[in-house]
């Protein structure tokens, strides 16, 4: 039994977050303990982007029993989301408790006694973009990082272009396919188009954060997770056929965050040494036909 | 009335209001408000030259449109990049004065027609979406608007993802499940989990557009992991509905003779790397 209760891991990530923890905003911000007890002893943990059962399966044969994640166990992020009405509201508690697939992963946390701790938004209000410094370093793309001159923090918020050497979007994504194993990968834009400077983001892509994004002078392509197919969508189709942009590469919301939870648990070292902290990435869920 | 109407009228020519006004009379169901189903720019009053219907207004759309000569837009989803084409916040956006300057300049108008088309029964863009699918007569009966049920013949998932994604012109549905699954009931799940999770139970396969990837696609994983027999078509926006706006065009040539009517497809936009 370790020493180190999941009230001890709480108080101790809030500690080292760097920023004021929050919880239970209007806007979002529902990060703490989903299930299981605060008193619980933590025997091990996992970080990951989602839950799956999977993941639970693996934590449990792995002898770890709290789960740090960044999407909810039960498929929604609910009404107090920001942005919810792209996703939608969560199903009724009715539902949810008659519901086959929640049953069978309710009773499996249960019996295994397992703590899902949610942090998601306390992550992201830190000064550096760990999700986006995660994926910038799997990419390889560090060395080709754009930072401000006199930036303390090269992976600020905001930090987004990498300048490539020049190649055709085709190759580019094939590129980003290759390295990060991405199965159902979806570009727009013409593939014989040649591109240098990319902007890296992760996770739901809005359109506001591409017209922040094109600000920046000379960005050819935006890299990210997926967009509104009624917004950021087809306002990409249109900086395409207007010749304002050249290329969207999108890699899915899992591919894009996985190695955000990747540097959860390099951070959770940094100040956890009594249980073993492992990253359980989730995996693509998708595959596509050839 | 407004002078430019009266002008149309007395020329006799056709106007886009006049149109959704036969729209109107013609769906056969009661006028909501507030509606999406609104005149998003454009001089209503305006004589038209010919009508394209599409999915997506999208400035290809657009562009294809005055190239066919239609200069009236019907289009089921935004045209300008949100829900209700909120266009506030876009006034100093390039690509916005770009897209609103080809519209002015080539007199063109756009209406959207989507609350009351799915609202028809039976709703015009899951009829169009059975007439290219080819499953008129593969429906099962279904309670409400959003569990449109199959039984088609039996054949596995990989086979059946392959037909789907054929027979609606896309490239980038996505799968989750195993897929040499046997399958044989199907059914469309909403954009949402809430109305996903009702539907799965009673279904093989699942279809789906435009959903967020942490909802339905996880579910749908964490149910196969559960060792439930099931599997998910995840679709392009354009996959699930741009069919119901070939179906529109078809209908609107039963009572609008005076111009032509063509459907544009917005298509899939997406690709994946050779």
């Amino acid at each position: 039994m370790s020493k180190l209760s999941v009230q001890d891991l709480m108080d101790r990530i809030q500690k080292n977050l760097g920023v004021p923890w929050q919880s239970q905003r209007a806007d979002g911000f529902a990060d703490g303990i989903y299930s299981g007890n605060p008193d619980t002893s933590v025997t091990g943990i996992a970080t990951t982007f989602t839950p799956t059962i999977d993941v639970l399966r693996q934590a449990v044969s792995s002898g770890k029993n709290t789960i740090i994640c960044r999407e909810t166990p039960f498929y929604s992020r609910g009404e107090r989301a920001p942005l919810f009405w792209r996703s939608g509201a969560a199903p009724s508690t009715d539902l949810m408790e008659s519901d086959s697939v929640c049953r069978f992963k309710r009773a499996f946390i249960s019996s295994n006694n397992l703590v899902i701790i949610r942090f998601f938004d306390n992550w992201e209000a830190r000064t550096t973009d760990s999700q986006l410094r995660g994926l910038a370093m799997v990419l390889g793309w560090d060395k080709v990082h754009v930072v401000p001159k006199g930036s303390t923090e090269p992976y600020r918020p905001g930090n987004t272009s990498f300048v490539l050497p020049s190649l055709s979007l085709n190759d580019l994504g094939g590129n980003i396919r290759e390295t990060l194993k991405v199965r159902g990968m979806r570009i727009i834009g013409d593939p014989l188009a040649r591109v240098s400077k990319v902007a890296l983001t992760h996770g739901l892509l809005l359109v506001e954060d591409l017209q922040q994004i094109l600000k920046e002078p000379g960005v050819d392509v935006v890299v990210g997770g997926e967009p509104v197919e009624w917004e950021a969508g087809p306002y990409f189709e249109d900086l395409v056929t207007a010749k304002q942009a050249k290329g969207l590469i999108l890699i899915g919301d899992q591919v894009s965050e996985e190695p955000g939870s990747g540097q959860v648990a390099e951070w959770l070292k940094t100040f956890i040494s009594e249980v073993p902290v492992e990253w359980m990435p989730a995996g693509e869920p998708f595959w596509t036909l050839s | 009335m407004a002078p430019s109407l009266l002008r149309a009228q007395s020329f006799g020519k056709l106007t886009a209001r006049e149109v959704v006004s036969r729209i109107r009379e013609n769906t056969g169901i009661a006028w909501r408000s507030p509606t999406a189903d609104t005149f998003k720019i454009g001089d209503p009053d305006a004589a038209i030259t010919g009508i394209t219907t599409t999915f997506m207004s999208t400035l290809s759309v657009l562009e294809r449109s005055v190239a066919a000569g239609h200069n009236f837009v019907i289009t089921h989803e935004p045209t300008f990049w949100s829900a209700d084409d909120v266009v506030r916040d876009l006034r100093d956006d390039p690509l916005y004065k770009h897209k609103v300057n080809f519209v002015e300049k080539n007199r063109m108008v756009v209406w959207r027609f989507h609350d009351h088309w799915h609202a028809r029964r039976p709703d015009g863009i899951f009829a169009g979406w059975n007439r290219t699918m080819g499953w008129d007569n593969f429906v099962a009966p279904s309670e409400n608007n959003f569990s449109h049920e199959y039984v088609v013949p039996e054949t596995t998932f990989e086979q059946l993802a392959s037909e789907v994604q054929s027979k609606l012109n896309v490239r980038s549905a996505r799968l989750v499940g195993d897929p040499h699954l046997k399958v044989t009931r199907v059914g469309h799940g909403g954009h949402y989990i809430s109305q996903c999770m009702a539907v799965l139970p009673k279904v093989d396969v699942l279809i789906v557009f435009e959903s967020r990837e942490w909802e339905t696609a996880e579910y749908v994983r964490d149910a196969v992991a559960a060792g439930q027999k099931k599997a998910l078509i995840q679709l392009p926006h354009e996959g699930g509905e741009e069919a119901g706006m070939e179906e529109c065009a078809r209908w609107l040539r039963t009572f609008v003779s005076e111009v032509p009517i063509e459907f544009i497809p917005s298509g899939d936009p997406f690709w994946r790397p050779a």
